[in-house]
């Protein structure tokens, strides 16, 4: 078995490694850090550390909204948007790959310290999900839901809690644009009143109740509601296979920074947004699985240093979302260094004529403490 | 009693920091005779503290360094540090989406660095020639007269910053603003070139003045 370590510092010829033998000779040698395989399902030991493209029009349509804004602008600049492939990411398609749809969903929460890559493994599942077929629900960031609402609505349906119509209709417009085709298959199983002449009638496609949100955007967090719970119903048939996947699962557990009108707190259970969300992240429903990930980033009231699930989703939040299966995701390993720092000098990222040299690489190695975040920072102005 | 150290003059006998590593990675039997002789010394002499700019990284530029501390407003180095890195940043995309678009044949002629950038549109930004005022009789005369290197470059960052600050829309955040300003100044284009000429235009017309300098 070859060591990967030795072939690395070989790579300096910059050819294609004997190591994978599936990558398709290309034509110019792509080196040791890429890999031809933009499948995940095919992604495995072998391709740890290593990149894997994403077609840009897959990116749009995969991910509306899912990328962190770093990210995209490097997608931008780059004209590609390529991926690293990395061991907890691989652990946790292989426990889906395993999984007995036929049981309860399995919660999975991604946890690690700051700008360790956890939303970027939890887009890398999402996107051999939604390769496999299966239905992604994609919340990009809970934390949006529960701070900074300009608006908040008193909810028709029940009579305690506020609605939020912006941030539904926002994720209700990137939720269609990702899953037209299950829209159309999908059928309510009974009847919603909207108000007093708009109604959903039994049977109809789920599409018509997403539009109604779009075009009512007072209801939309209603029809939010209620495509959630369409979802979770049907999702033991058989037919689709459901994946939930939440950023920043704390923030439903948590404090929210709005208020009421008589300026008196608000608490997550108010918001119907959150609520639904709870009950979707509970797992009483089977069919499919819920991945979601801790953040401090955006988190209201959480010292910058927590980032366990105990200090993170508090006693009400670990005990709604005990038993989980817990993912560390830690800093990047030497090998997923050089491959970061060799994909940077490949793009022409690093421009400093000292970034080349090994001196700068150890310096930028020290500086960043292998955290993916703040290589990326560091190598900005470089 | 504490002794102050940052404005106070030392004592002669105080030597400077030294920074650079390759000195003191070298074996001893490959350095110099001066160098021998100047690690001895530093045995026995102290050495002055060294100031918060000094850094022994490979990336640190004294000219970066010395256009962040202009930029800086009431001492909040850590915002001015930031903008800079993000003005570079700034620079850097827009050319290497410039890169990727072109063709072949002109890729060789878009410059990617960014400090290639600053420093060739710091040195497009400098005058050759200043005013100053005379005073001769009563009156006073703008007389053209050499700069010095510091003066120079002290000039062309000044009005670089002002541009940047004064002439932008209240909502464009400063690195914007200041990547389009060096970009233009890296192709002789641009406020703050622009500025220059009119400055060498009135040392020009004032020539007649020149002998009212006597240094």
């Amino acid at each position: 078995q070859l060591d990967r370590g030795c072939a690395l510092h070989t790579a300096a010829r910059g050819g294609l490694s004997s190591v994978s033998s599936q990558d398709v000779p290309a034509q110019r040698p792509r080196a040791v850090f890429h890999t031809s395989e933009s499948d995940p399902a095919k992604h495995t030991e072998q391709h740890e550390g290593r990149l894997y493209n994403i077609p840009l029009e897959e990116v749009k349509a995969v991910f509306p909204h899912g990328l962190p804004h770093r990210f995209q602008q490097q997608v931008q600049t780059f004209n590609e948007a390529r991926v690293m492939v990395r061991r907890p990411a691989l652990e946790l398609l292989a426990c889906l790959k395993g999984s007995n749809l036929a049981h309860p969903a399995v919660r999975y929460v991604i946890y690690g310290e700051r700008g360790t890559g956890k939303t970027m493994t939890l887009c890398h599942v999402v996107h051999y999900c939604s390769r496999q077929g299966w239905l992604v629900l994609h919340i990009p960031d809970a934390h949006l839901w529960v701070k900074n609402c300009k608006e908040l609505l008193h909810s028709s349906y029940k009579k305690d809690r506020l609605d939020q119509p912006l941030q539904a209709s926002v994720w209700l417009k990137n939720f269609k644009s990702s899953n037209e085709r299950f829209l159309k298959e999908i059928k309510t199983q009974k009847k919603y009143i909207w108000g007093k002449q708009e109604s959903t009638e039994e049977g109809r496609p789920l599409g018509e109740v997403v539009e109604q949100g779009l075009a009512r955007v007072r209801s939309a967090s209603d029809a939010l509601g209620v495509v959630l719970r369409e979802l979770k119903q049907q999702s033991h048939r058989g037919s689709f296979r459901l994946l939930v996947a939440v950023d920043g699962v704390n923030a439903l557990w948590g404090r929210t920074t709005l208020r009421k009108e008589d300026k008196s707190p608000v608490s997550p259970e108010e918001l119907t947004l959150v609520h639904n969300l709870r009950k979707m992240v509970r797992n009483d429903w089977s069919g499919g699985a819920i991945v979601t990930t801790l953040s401090q980033t955006g988190s209201l009231f959480k010292p910058s240093s927590a980032y366990t699930p105990q200090e993170l989703l508090g006693k009400e939040g670990f005990d709604a979302l005990d038993p989980f299966v817990p993912i560390p995701v830690p800093n990047y390993s030497p090998k997923e260094f050089e491959s970061c720092y060799g994909y940077y000098l490949e793009r022409k990222w690093l421009q400093h004529e000292k970034a080349h040299t090994e001196d700068g690489k150890a310096e930028l190695q020290f500086l960043s403490g292998s955290n993916p975040r703040q290589l990326d920072r560091l190598a900005g102005p470089l | 009693r504490i002794m102050p150290v940052r404005w106070s003059r030392y004592n002669p006998s105080y030597l400077e920091p030294e920074v650079k590593t390759e000195l003191y990675q070298k074996p001893l039997e490959e350095l110099t005779e001066e160098e021998r002789e100047q690690m001895e010394l530093k045995a026995v002499r102290p050495i002055k503290a060294a100031p918060p700019t000094l850094s022994s990284s490979v990336f640190s530029d004294p000219m970066i360094s010395k256009f962040t501390n202009m930029m800086m407003k009431s001492g909040n180095k850590v915002l001015a540090r930031s903008l800079m890195s993000q003005t570079l940043e700034a620079i850097k995309r827009k050319q290497l989406e410039k890169y990727h678009k072109a063709p072949e044949n002109e890729k060789e002629t878009i410059e990617c660095n960014p400090y290639v950038i600053f420093h060739q549109a710091l040195k497009n930004c400098q005058p050759i020639i200043g005013l100053s005022n005379i005073t001769r009789g009563g009156k006073t005369y703008q007389v053209p007269v050499p700069l010095t290197d510091n003066r120079k470059r002290f000039l062309a960052m000044k009005w670089l910053i002002t541009e940047c600050r004064e002439n932008k829309h209240r909502r464009t955040m400063m690195p914007e603003k200041l990547s389009q300003e060096l970009l233009l100044a890296f192709n002789n284009e641009g406020p703050v070139i622009k500025k220059k000429h009119v400055l060498h235009k009135m040392a020009e017309a004032n020539r007649a003045y020149a002998h009212f300098r006597w240094w």
